[in-house]
């Protein structure tokens, strides 16, 4: 596996600083369902998941975080389906317990937590 | 030269098949008996790059890391990776990575609180998931 090393991107026209890419990628995505028993689909630096309960659910990193001040993007079906009939996303839900090496995400109704047949998140930030 | 563990675990994901894992990680935290126990399952893409070695750190390097304050570096992402581990192995290196070191290295109690078992055994039903918890 080779490396690069350079200061700039261009594509003839447009030119940005490499750290534009590098600061602005996801750190890691993961889609997972908390349906039956929760599984995830597919993912990039997650090591596992954790079933906590109705609808909580812990994702691990491979590569941890520098800090736990990292941002992310959550989106949750809020019910048991996967299709568009289905959407509960009206709904709360979002992170909690932000950890170098983990984040946990919450499907919620707006009383209870409820199991998510769809949760996708994508995570930015700084790597360690 | 060592490329950063992220580089190491984007390429895996471009070369390598996905593995879903047959087993899954039951565990109770003894300092909140009242929470469910809760179930570990494994990344798909980390299994099948632990299963193909040369991508993944020593399991100790991460334990170190546990106790470097946030905002230092951290050892794991330049460690020298490991090589192929079976399923089994990379279930225990999960274990050791993403549970509390309270669970599976210092709880001295006598009941069972942690458990490796194939996912047939995990139930599917989860109308009362918030009230399982692992029979002894």
């Amino acid at each position: 596996m080779g490396t690069l090393n350079v200061l700039n991107i261009t594509n003839g026209t447009d030119t940005v600083a490499t750290g534009y890419a590098i600061n602005g990628s996801a750190k890691a995505w993961v889609n997972l369902t908390q349906v039956s028993t929760q599984t995830i689909g597919d993912s990039l630096n997650v090591s596992s998941l954790t079933d906590l309960g109705t609808g909580q659910t812990r994702i691990s990193f491979s590569s941890n975080m520098s800090n736990d001040d990292f941002a992310g993007s959550f989106y949750t079906m809020a019910s048991a389906g996967e299709n568009s009939s289905n959407f509960g996303n009206h709904y709360a839900g979002g992170f909690g317990d932000k950890a170098v090496a983990s984040v946990q995400a919450y499907s919620h109704n707006g009383s209870a937590g409820v199991d998510s047949g769809v949760l996708d998140i994508i995570i930015m930030g700084e790597l360690s | 030269m060592i490329t950063h563990l992220w580089d190491r675990l984007a390429d895996a994901k471009s070369r390598l098949d996905p593995v879903q894992s047959k087993y899954r990680v039951l565990f109770e935290n003894p300092a909140e008996p009242k929470e469910p126990a809760s179930v570990l399952v494994p990344d798909p893409n980390f299994m099948a790059a632990a299963l193909a070695g040369d991508v993944l750190p020593p399991i100790d390097t991460y334990i170190r890391d546990q106790s470097v304050p946030d905002g230092q570096p951290k050892e794991h992402p330049y460690a020298e990776p490991v090589g192929a581990m079976t399923e089994e192995e990379a279930i225990e290196y999960l274990v050791m990575k993403d549970i509390s070191p309270s669970i599976w290295r210092d709880y001295k109690g006598n009941r069972s609180i942690m458990k490796i078992v194939p996912v047939e055994l995990i139930p599917t039903n989860r109308s009362f998931r918030n009230a399982w918890e692992i029979a002894q």
